[in-house]
């Protein structure tokens, strides 16, 4: 998503800033909330938060790629990003329509839900060199 | 949109990380806008049009 360390911008560098923290916390809150729910196996209200604590971390990663497209002043490298997010949208939507509907006659394995996200962060970063390509 | 950016700054003598420093944009986006691929907004086209102390009809010629 980001060019080179030195010619960075502010709001690439308040990116990488707050993305840093943000991945941290999914990787300790995600092997926290397996392992509580593995050893205490917990009900009711206590399992929904355990279950749902891993997702907020990346509802923030989510969040912090929103601010930086926000923050980010040169309209160009916006313009690629955006670019680039439309084609990791278009991806991730055509691939998990197709796989939904293969999933249906049992000939794909079942995929989690939460593994959308890291498709479209994928697939964005693969398109993000050709968009740019467009323009040398 | 074709323009006279690469012109403008050989005569100055800029680099394009020189161009990209004064307006305070990527070198990538300066390189983009002097293949013409990329158009500027009206307020980057502005921003280009003062630093040359031009006009934005001199910078840039419409095709149409």
């Amino acid at each position: 998503m980001i060019c080179d360390t030195k010619t960075m911008s502010l709001a690439a560098k308040r990116y990488i800033a707050r993305f840093a923290p943000a991945m941290t916390a999914y990787v300790g809150v995600l092997f926290a909330s397996i392992w509580w729910i593995r050893h205490h196996d917990p009900h009711g209200v206590l399992l929904w938060l355990l279950a749902i604590a891993p997702a907020l971390p990346v509802i923030a990663v989510i969040a912090i790629m929103g601010l930086y497209l926000i923050e980010e002043q040169d309209e160009f490298v916006r313009s690629t990003l955006v670019q680039a997010m439309l084609w990791g949208l278009g991806v991730t939507l055509a691939g998990c329509t197709a796989w939904g509907f293969l999933e249906n006659v049992e000939l794909v394995p079942h995929l989690p839900l939460y593994l959308v996200f890291p498709v479209f962060c994928g697939a964005m970063g693969v398109a993000q060199p050709f968009v740019r390509r467009r323009y040398q | 949109m074709k323009n006279r950016l690469k012109v403008l700054r050989a005569e100055r003598d800029w680099s394009q990380a020189d161009l990209a420093d004064r307006l305070d944009v990527s070198r990538q986006t300066v390189n983009a806008l002097e293949t013409g691929k990329y158009d500027p907004s009206l307020p980057l086209a502005f921003r280009i049009a003062r630093l040359f102390e031009l006009s934005i009809e001199t910078i840039f010629q419409d095709e149409a």
